[in-house]
């Protein structure tokens, strides 16, 4: 018995990993911003194509194998630094106090111009670089081989759930977030910079995505599209967890990927449907996800 | 009034001459346009682009030899990425511009299911370059659509006979095709090869993951778990792609023997295990036998020349059906007097129409389905040649796989005995 289930929650687990970086992303942006960012999934696909692009060039020119693996942070934190101030200072920062039809228009404007924008700079081709993976080798787990990448995803995906839970109780800004969300207006009322803090909330969740994407890279081929495919994975985490919850988030990726693994074991057919089939059994019983609120809001 | 009348008479006949003698002698046009449809973007890409990069190279071939009765062609290339209501409207507007002449399409079965009717209604002559969905003509007429494939059911049948063949010992088979009409045909084509020529074989898994996945960890894992002597997949493109990266270090394919249907397009851009049985999907090996006196190798030099790397079969395929449509125009302006046809004439001349494409015969049948040989080999590598090719082939004839016209192609499956395989040629009898 032992031996069959061994299997199935280590997938659940890599899976609920991969999904964890973007859903996380996208609810605390929302969570501090009171935006859905429909374009957070594009940030997704860049950090990947930036961190392949970056893997590429490591290889070929010669470098040291082990530095694709800091290449896939630093890819990441160079699309949240080009993109994040930019992005949230321009377009996003316009729709504040608008209607969250504008909002989600807006957002879905930027989604398209990046999705094309990705097309032009990294072309339609497919990208692939895994020497990460190859670097790492594999183990057997209950008589399934499984990628020692795949181990290296669930751990650090517990990392950034830990480094989040961290930063916003422990550090400074983290608190300042978490006033920006309890109550913004009371917080502007204190001196607290809250368009500082938007800023902040958004390249750091541009960051999160784009890890998301850095990491997916060595077992995936990035090409035009996988950015739309993330982010309707996401928003369903999202809305199970309940938007705005850094730790629903985390819960949410292992159901939504206990159910997707369960499927392809058990129901195949229903495979592509189950995290929705999930996200509809949740929302008739709890409207606003497990872990959110309808009159309070906390990160 | 009789000399009015006999005028009126006369100028109506003058009139019913003249519409006459336009229709046979149609003006040949300056250019012969063509709207080739396939996937340019999203993970399908993959498998499209060598499609369009085979339409370029042969239409540089054909209008360096002087184009089609002088005639050169001039391609307008359409994107199915966007979608098939994208591809519908679109092949509209090119079909109601007076300048299209021609259309190459689809890629997708499913858009050309969508557009056979379309091309009847609008009276396009139109070549399906790539859909093999055997539904195509099964239960309509399509004047005006031809395809010069093999349909899905003498494709998949061949990779059953093959990896019974080749692994008589077989007892436990897995599927993982896509989610969608062509991945599920596949699964049910082979279900029913396998219950006509070893219906001992148990299907361990059946998985179809959504068209366009990027990971397929757990599905790797659910192979693993089963068990399975042989593995059936037809994915295809950037999901072949993905599912081979992810299954090669994690030990499926030592595990169990691989069969990808489409593997032969993605052999070049991932690093595919040798023993894994693959195939073309007809018989677009261009280093074939009997691509080799075909004129395969020159188009296969033009395009290393282009593009710098060796065609795969989806190039193959565009490349034959701009073969077609050519042959087509030959046929039809000889039986013109030398004149340039009208669409009628164009279509009439396809109708039953032989010709030798750059990989081998086609023959169109009377309901224009097209009768090509299927081949069918391994990963493998040979002195002399970069980069894997295809090694113990088969070619399989193409009128022996291909159910009967007007026979239901489940229930000819259905009719079959082990004495069929029996009968078939085997693994390494084509080098």
């Amino acid at each position: 018995m032992l031996q069959s289930i061994i299997p199935l929650a280590v997938d659940a687990l890599a899976n609920a990993a991969l999904i964890f970086f973007v859903a996380v992303g996208l609810t605390l942006v929302f969570s501090v911003l009171r935006i859905l960012n429909v374009a957070h999934g594009s940030f997704y696909s860049i950090g990947a194509y930036v961190a392949a692009s970056v893997g590429l060039w490591i290889v070929g020119a010669g470098l040291p194998d082990w530095l694709t693996f800091p290449a896939l942070l630093l890819s990441a934190a160079f699309v949240a630094a080009l993109f994040g101030p930019i992005v949230e200072k321009t377009l996003v920062s316009w729709t504040y106090g608008k209607s969250e039809a504008v909002q989600v228009l807006v957002t879905f404007g930027l989604f398209l111009i990046l999705e094309d924008l990705q097309r032009i700079v990294f072309g339609i081709q497919s990208v692939y670089q895994d020497t990460p993976m190859t670097m790492l080798g594999i183990s057997e787990i209950g008589g399934i081989v499984y990628l020692n990448y795949q181990l290296l995803l669930i751990g650090l995906a517990g990392v950034v759930l830990v480094a989040l839970r961290l930063f916003i109780t422990r550090s400074r800004t983290g608190r300042l977030l978490a006033a920006v969300v309890a109550d913004r207006e009371v917080s502007e009322a204190l001196g607290i910079d809250t368009q500082r803090m938007f800023m902040i909330a958004f390249t750091l969740g541009v960051f999160l995505a784009a890890i998301g994407g850095a990491m997916a890279t060595p077992t995936t081929g990035v090409a035009p599209g996988l950015g739309a495919d993330t982010m309707v994975l996401a928003f369903a985490v999202a809305a199970i967890g309940g938007l705005g919850q850094v730790e629903g988030a985390a819960i949410a990726s292992i159901i939504v990927a206990t159910a997707k693994v369960l499927a392809i074991y058990f129901a195949p057919s229903l495979d592509a449907v189950a995290p929705y089939l999930v996200m509809l059994a949740v929302l008739l019983v709890k409207p606003y996800g497990l872990f959110g609120s309808g009159s309070t809001r906390k990160i | 009034m009789a000399h009015r009348t006999s005028i009126k008479t006369l100028l109506a006949a003058t009139a019913l001459v003249t519409s006459a003698s336009v229709a046979v002698a149609q003006d040949k046009p300056a250019s012969l346009d063509v709207g080739v449809f396939t996937f340019m973007s999203g993970p399908a890409a993959a498998y499209g682009m060598p499609g369009r990069q085979g339409a370029e190279v042969v239409i540089d071939m054909i209008n360096a030899a002087g184009g089609i009765d002088g005639v050169p062609i001039s391609a307008t290339f359409v994107d199915e990425g966007q979608g098939a209501e994208g591809v519908i409207s679109e092949y509209r507007r090119l079909a109601e511009e007076p300048e299209t002449d021609f259309m190459i399409a689809a890629l997708s079965s499913g858009n050309c299911l969508a557009l056979a009717p379309i091309a009847d209604q609008m009276e396009m002559p139109t070549v399906g370059w790539n859909c093999d969905s055997h539904q195509l003509f099964a239960d309509a007429e399509h004047p005006y659509f031809f395809r010069p494939n093999g349909n899905t059911i003498a494709e998949f049948m061949a990779y059953v006979i093959y990896f019974l063949d080749n692994n008589p010992d077989v007892e436990r088979v897995a599927i993982i095709n896509p989610d969608y009409s062509f991945g599920h045909d596949a699964a049910e084509i082979v279900k029913a090869s396998l219950a006509a020529f070893k219906p001992e074989v148990e299907i361990v898994a059946e998985l179809f993951p959504k068209l366009g996945s990027s990971t397929y960890q757990t599905e790797v894992s659910r192979l693993s778990a089963a068990r399975p002597d042989v593995i059936f997949s037809n994915l295809w493109g950037g999901d072949l792609e993905n599912f081979v990266r992810q299954a090669a270090p994690r030990g499926l394919f030592r595990q169990s023997q691989a069969v990808f249907a489409l593997g032969e397009s993605s052999m070049n851009n991932v690093d595919m295990p040798e023993g894994v049985i693959v195939g073309v999907l007809g018989d677009g090996w261009w280093r074939s036998p009997d691509a080799a006196e075909l004129g395969a190798p020159e188009f296969a030099e033009a395009y290393q020349t282009k593009f710098e790397k060796a065609p795969v079969f989806p190039a193959m395929k565009m490349a034959n059906a701009f073969m077609v449509m050519k042959a087509g125009y030959e046929k039809a302006i000889e039986a013109n007097g030398g004149a340039w046809p009208t669409d009628e004439q164009l279509t009439a001349a396809m109708e039953g129409m032989t010709i030798d494409t750059l990989t081998g015969s086609m023959t169109f049948r009377a309901d224009n389905d097209g009768i090509v040989d299927q081949v069918v080999g391994m990963v493998g590598s040979v002195e002399g040649i970069e980069g894997p090719v295809l090694t113990n082939m088969v070619r399989y004839d193409g009128d022996a796989v291909l159910p009967p016209e007007g026979e239901d192609p489940m229930a000819w499956i259905a009719s079959l005995t082990p004495d069929f395989i029996a009968a078939m040629p085997k693994p390494g009898s084509y080098e």
